[in-house]
């Protein structure tokens, strides 16, 4: 009951006009910035992250809401009407979304989608003030070990889910950024590792001036290599989809909403696995899994309410745990830091309003999503007419800006060019971004945590494998290792096989 | 598909010799005994380890990559037949990525410091501009296209900065 009223009373403290006014601008900019190929959530809210930060805390954290929650939201636009996923969580809407426009139904495709992801939003946000105090809790009890096998596992999960397959390159991926790092002066002693006598990288390599280079200029020249895609397709005439389409399909929602905010809530993995989970999820329930690809309104409602529901879902570990979810989430948390707000399991005790803020903004974001998302994807879409080459280099002026903002250092906008060549290169080959961003993120938890831990048992590693919660988490992480090997796959499913006949 | 595993080769070794040099590196740290500090604690545990890590992934890539290559030209073998060159459309990919990369540089590492935010930027937009566009027809629509978003771009990013963010500028 306590948690509720500081619920009601966080949403009623946002009505106010100055919030309202960033509520609807930091929304229409995040719903710009997921609409266009090219910018991802992830940059979005990395630079209003760079150019907020002299802002009070609360506004700051709430335009950077506003700004993720329109970015997963704004990308369907362009997945309906292009074929063209606005961010990766988006692809998922492109099976369904764009066989819809096709067949002259672009408008009612749009207007599934917005309806979808406010409804998944506001579960993923009910979720996220019922888990995350209870979250919280249990976080009190890790301690060291516990805290080394929790980097471990997020790293190695994130691996193994977004390079499906080819997990090595995940697990690749997701070492170097906890390598990368280490450098810099170490939590401990402030001993300057890996930096060969230069102060610039004795202060590490700064978090988001990596991911607007990995996220940012990487994409950029992702997005100028392919050649032209087309313009835009008229959005037909109704917005507003049929109540019934909705209504009926209340399971399914509802599923996805579930099926969403456990994706976010695992660590690196985030709103693509939420639309896709969803959207295998619905296939395989639908009793004409067939039209599933050709234009099925309820393949698109389920992408959509995932992908979405993954929002607040990547919300809760950021604010229990300090481990990204996902990684815009990733970009949250340092903005948290950055602000003053020290997530982690300690947050209901030294800022106990501070989650049911958070749910807040995620409920005046939905409902941001639902009102301007009907009211005004028309006019909207003229944003798309922008040619590339119009829009790219100022991106790439924002993101040297953004990068120097932060500490006003020129080794900052080196990082984030050096992160955007690698960024780059990595992607060509075929290496997830999410475990190279979660792996810088951890670097830091896992190294102090080791170290101590090492400490504590005098260089045993008994404890890591002993102590009841590492036990499980030493588990899931060799059960994630040995299910990203072929053959133990192929003679667990012999082995299933063989039981079940 | 050949030329990504050709990469893979490449960078496994890459890789592989990284993770060796961060190895060796994590060794030769200070364990900093000459400060009391427990030997568990010395700044060289953490990377040695996640260098060992990555030193048995580069390994693991490394000889899949070479068996990989080696199924390859047996198959090359038997077919007989050549293996078919990258398409010139992946040329012309590689190409744009390439201008773009320059541009970028040329701006960042170039230009910003040397020339006032405002003119550098403007002339970064207005070269950008150019260089793509001149894949579409009407090249004057072009340059006057460019010149406008290049005097928008220096305006806003300069104005929205330093007044409305009170942000510094590079």
């Amino acid at each position: 009951m306590d948690g509720l009223s500081a619920f009601a009373t966080a949403i009623a403290a946002f009505a106010t006009p100055s919030s309202l006014f960033n509520i609807v601008w930091a929304t229409l900019l995040g719903i710009a910035v997921g609409m266009m190929p090219g910018l991802t959530a992830t940059l979005g809210v990395a630079l209003m992250t760079t150019l907020t930060f002299r802002l009070a805390a609360g506004d700051a954290i709430l335009i950077l809401i506003c700004t993720y929650v329109g970015a997963i939201y704004g990308g369907s636009r362009t997945a309906v009407l292009l074929n063209i996923p606005g961010t990766p969580a988006n692809a998922a809407s492109t099976l369904d979304g764009y066989p819809l426009a096709r067949a002259g139904r672009a408008g009612e495709a749009l207007g599934i989608a917005t309806v979808g992801s406010f409804l998944g939003g506001l579960f993923g946000m009910l979720m996220l003030v019922l888990i995350a105090p209870e979250l919280a809790e249990f976080g009190l009890r890790f301690q060291s070990f516990e805290f080394v096998w929790l980097a471990i596992f997020g790293v190695v999960i994130a691996g193994r889910i977004t390079a499906l397959d080819d997990p090595i390159k995940g697990w690749i991926a997701g070492f170097l950024g906890l390598l990368l790092a280490q450098v810099g002066q170490e939590g401990i002693h402030a001993h300057p590792r890996f930096s060969y006598g230069s102060t610039d990288l004795a202060g590490g390599l700064g978090l988001l001036p990596a991911l607007v280079g990995a996220f940012g200029f990487a994409e950029i020249l992702c997005v100028m290599k392919q050649a032209n895609y087309e313009t835009v397709r008229d959005a037909g005439r109704r917005i507003l989809p049929r109540l019934r389409d909705i209504t009926t399909r209340w399971w399914t929602v509802l599923r996805s909403s579930v099926f969403g905010t456990t994706m976010g809530i695992v660590p690196g993995v985030g709103e693509d696995m939420g639309a896709w989970v969803s959207y295998a999820a619905a296939r395989r329930a639908s009793r004409e899994p067939q039209t599933f690809g050709k234009g099925n309104t309820e393949g698109l409602l389920a992408a959509e309410t995932g992908n979405s529901a993954a929002v607040p879902g990547a919300i809760i570990p950021v604010l229990t745990l300090a481990v990204p979810g996902s990684a815009p989430a990733a970009v949250l948390l340092a903005a948290m830091f950055i602000h003053g707000v020290r997530p982690g399991p300690m947050i209901m005790i030294e800022f106990p309003n501070f989650v049911f803020e958070v749910a807040a903004m995620l409920f005046w974001a939905s409902l941001a999503i639902l009102v301007l998302g009907l009211a005004l994807t028309r006019p909207m879409l003229h944003v798309l007419r922008v040619p590339r080459e119009y829009l790219m280099p100022l991106v790439f002026v924002l993101c040297v800006v953004g990068s120097f903002a932060i500490a006003s250092r020129v080794f900052d906008v080196w990082v984030m060019l050096g992160f955007g060549l690698l960024g780059f290169v990595l992607r060509e080959m075929n290496y997830p971004m999410a475990p190279l961003v979660l792996g810088i993120v951890l670097g830091d938890l896992l190294d102090k945590n080791f170290r101590r831990a090492m400490v504590l048992s005098e260089g045993s590693l008994e404890p890591l494998f002993t102590r009841p919660i590492s036990a499980v988490l030493a588990l899931l992480t060799l059960a994630v290792v040995l299910w990203g090997i072929a053959p133990v796959r192929r003679g667990v499913a012999k082995l299933f096989g063989a039981g079940k006949s | 598909m050949p030329a990504d595993r050709r990469g893979d080769l490449w960078f496994s070794l890459l890789l592989t010799a990284l993770a060796l040099a961060v190895v060796i590196e994590s060794w030769r740290m200070p364990r900093l005994e000459n400060l009391g500090v427990h030997p568990m604690s010395a700044p060289g545990l953490t990377p040695g380890v996640i260098g060992l890590v990555l030193l048995l992934l580069g390994l693991l890539l490394l000889v899949r990559s070479l068996r990989e290559r080696r199924a390859a030209a047996a198959r090359a073998a038997a077919s007989a037949a050549p293996a078919a060159p990258a398409a010139t459309a992946a040329s012309g990919d590689g190409a744009r990525a390439l201008l773009a990369t320059v541009l970028c540089l040329v701006y960042a590492l170039g230009l910003l410091g040397r020339l006032p935010f405002f003119w550098a930027t403007g002339l970064f937009v207005f070269a950008f501009v150019v260089a793509f566009a001149l894949e579409r027809p009407r090249p004057w629509r072009t340059l006057g296209g460019a010149a406008a978003m290049a005097l928008f771009s220096a305006v806003s990013v300069t104005l929205l900065f330093e007044r409305l963010f009170l942000v510094q500028l590079p």
